[in-house]
């Protein structure tokens, strides 16, 4: 193999590491409530911007600024889900799509108005530090994303299968009645969830903010990844984020190196729409069919 | 069925509104005022070929846009590399959106929930940047890419596109009219209510949703093409914007979906209020859109039309 095509890989893996670690959070969102969430890319980037006003502020390196980031964007969540989304959930999904788009809409012209159409990023000095290994590059930061992802998705699995609270997310998923009959409280589950998932995007968004510029527009564009990541690795699967990611992430990524940038974008909803039509329930058959 | 006294007087009111409405720019003041007017039934028109597929049957089609947009490119080339004139170039944006809708609906309309909202939104996508990207990667001239194409000026009035949108837009009205007294219709809510026994009685699921596909695309593409030569500057990134289908999706929702009167409602009060609101304050016109959206969602999920409807009991046209 030539270090061309290995480079374009190893990029496209990395890059779809990060894409699972902020796709994990619409995945569980939609797998427990069937929620297609249209401000996902607003909990991105509010997690972004707390890490980048952390470091304003008070100097802090934007890894240690991930923990406010999930405190923050965890009541963030459950609040919304608690106080609005919970209100139209046992109504038709579309319900939901549309609200969560107004939230979008909100969030996102809100925190224009605060901060301003600038991009931003932040410089620390390990900025653009890179691993070369045999003629190839590996930048540092998209590892660590990377290696946060596989941390996500191993995490909310065990809180999943191995928590009191994971177990009443699991059983209100599977039969919402039923679970409900069992005594457990379904709306808290509900905001507890999304406040989860939430939590794990706003970590995610921190952790790109060292290496992606962030600006409060730049949630639909993550919200529309996030969507095709998704559906590749099959709705509601946890681990599917990871797989949806790696093949969405190595796609592009050759498309990028071997066509043009800009026709990478057309392959990645091509391979989205093929994908629904042929295996709606993502590459490895798990997800959940409406 | 409706009783036939009820149809007479759908025909009345019908026959009087198209009157009244077609005589507004012989009063109009301004070219403002008639602009707007132009604006709203223009909308109207589209919100209406959104309730047609999706108010209907409960598919959620989150990219209608895509037919406008096929619609406006088709007449833009028709026009501007073929010479074709203007009226046979929107009746060939309608035959290519819908030719388009037909393989597109057969494939996707087997998908479910939101599934096929998320599958035709990436139709949607994937046309846009076909449309940014295709010259550029295969070294031709056709679609012009981010540069857009510049219409021939035909140097009409905006009375012009009034009649053109009017005449759509009822067109829109009447299929509306068509579905709610016909066993078309019937199927069409069966299919939402549930489709699975509505196969069992006899009803051809597939064939209904798709001829719902296909004539909303149908006039989808008229509106593009009319839409194309009214602004005479077409990008992709302006006529697949897919803040258009998120318009027609409020505005079907706000007046209330799967009604007769929930488009024009709907897009009447939004078209309106976004004027008055968006050159009162401009700055915040976004947030306040937000606003509304989940208030209408949270204080009356069933829309204006059919909050009305429940309150009164009542069940008109």
């Amino acid at each position: 193999m030539d270090t061309v095509l290995l480079q374009a890989i190893i990029n496209g893996l990395l890059l779809g590491g990060v894409y699972a670690a902020y796709s994990a959070g619409f995945s569980l969102i939609f797998g427990v409530m069937g929620v297609v969430n249209l401000a996902h890319g607003e909990l991105i980037m509010l997690g972004a911007f707390t890490s980048y006003w952390m470091f304003e502020y008070f100097g802090m390196d934007p890894y240690y600024s991930l923990p406010f980031a999930m405190v923050f964007l965890f009541a963030f969540g459950y609040l919304i889900q608690k106080y609005i989304i919970n209100r139209v959930i046992e109504m038709p999904h579309i319900m939901s799509y549309i609200l969560t788009f107004g939230i979008h809409l909100m969030v996102a012209n809100i925190a224009l108005k605060l901060w301003t159409h600038d991009f931003r990023s932040i410089t620390t000095s390990y900025s653009g530090a890179n691993a070369a290994l045999l003629g190839l590059i590996i930048p540092y930061s998209r590892l660590v994303t990377f290696f946060l992802a596989l941390l996500i998705i191993s995490g909310l699995w065990f809180f999943l299968n191995r928590t009191e609270t994971g177990r009443a997310i699991r059983a209100t998923s599977l039969d919402k009645e039923v679970a409900r009959l069992m005594g457990v409280n379904i709306r808290e589950i509900y905001a507890i969830t999304f406040g989860v998932g939430a939590a794990i995007t706003g970590l995610a968004g921190a952790s790109i903010s060292s290496f992606e510029i962030i600006s409060p527009e730049m949630g639909l564009q993550y919200t529309i990844i996030a969507f095709c990541v998704v559906v590749l690795g099959g709705m509601g699967y946890m681990p599917g984020a990871l797989w949806g990611g790696m093949i969405l992430g190595v796609a592009q990524s050759l498309a990028v190196t071997y066509l043009s940038a800009g026709i990478s974008v057309a392959v990645t909803f091509l391979l989205l729409f093929v994908m629904l039509i042929v295996r709606p329930t993502g590459i490895v058959g798990k997800g959940l069919v409406a | 069925m409706k009783p036939r006294s009820g149809r007479l007087t759908f025909w009345i009111c019908f026959i009087a509104a198209s009157l009244a409405v077609s005589l507004i720019p012989f009063v109009a003041t301004s070219e403002y005022l008639l602009r707007i007017i132009t604006v709203t039934i223009f909308w109207i028109g589209m919100a209406g070929c959104w309730n047609i597929m999706s108010g209907y049957t409960g598919y959620i089609d989150f990219g209608p846009v895509v037919y406008f947009g096929i619609g406006s490119y088709a007449t833009a080339i028709a026009m501007t590399k073929y010479g074709v004139p203007f009226f046979p170039a929107a009746v060939i944006s309608a035959f290519s959106s819908a030719l388009i809708a037909i393989p597109i609906g057969i494939t996707t309309l087997r998908l479910r929930g939101a599934y096929f909202a998320i599958a035709t939104f990436a139709f949607a996508e994937t046309m846009k940047q076909i449309a940014l990207e295709f010259d550029r990667t295969f070294g031709v001239s056709f679609f012009q890419g981010s540069h857009g194409i510049t219409l021939p000026i035909g140097g009409h009035e905006n009375t012009f596109f009034f009649y053109c949108f009017l005449s759509v837009t009822f067109a829109v009205i009447l299929v509306h009219y068509g579905i709610e007294h016909s066993k078309f219709g019937y199927g069409l809510k069966a299919i939402h209510e549930a489709e699975a026994s509505a196969e069992m009685a006899g009803v051809n699921t597939t064939g209904v949703k798709l001829r719902a596909y296909v004539t909303s695309a149908f006039f989808l593409g008229i509106l593009g093409g009319i839409e194309a030569y009214w602004i005479t500057y077409i990008t992709p990134a302006d006529v697949f914007n897919v803040h258009k289908t998120v318009q027609m999706v409020i505005m079907t929702l706000l007046g209330g979906m799967g009604t007769f009167l929930g488009p024009i409602v709907g897009a009447s009060f939004l078209t309106i209020l976004s004027e008055i609101l968006g050159t009162a304050f401009v700055e915040y016109y976004l947030i306040m859109v937000g606003g509304i959206i989940i208030a209408i969602i949270l204080i009356m999920p069933r829309g204006i039309v059919g909050t009305i409807k429940e309150w009164k009991g009542i069940r008109f046209l």
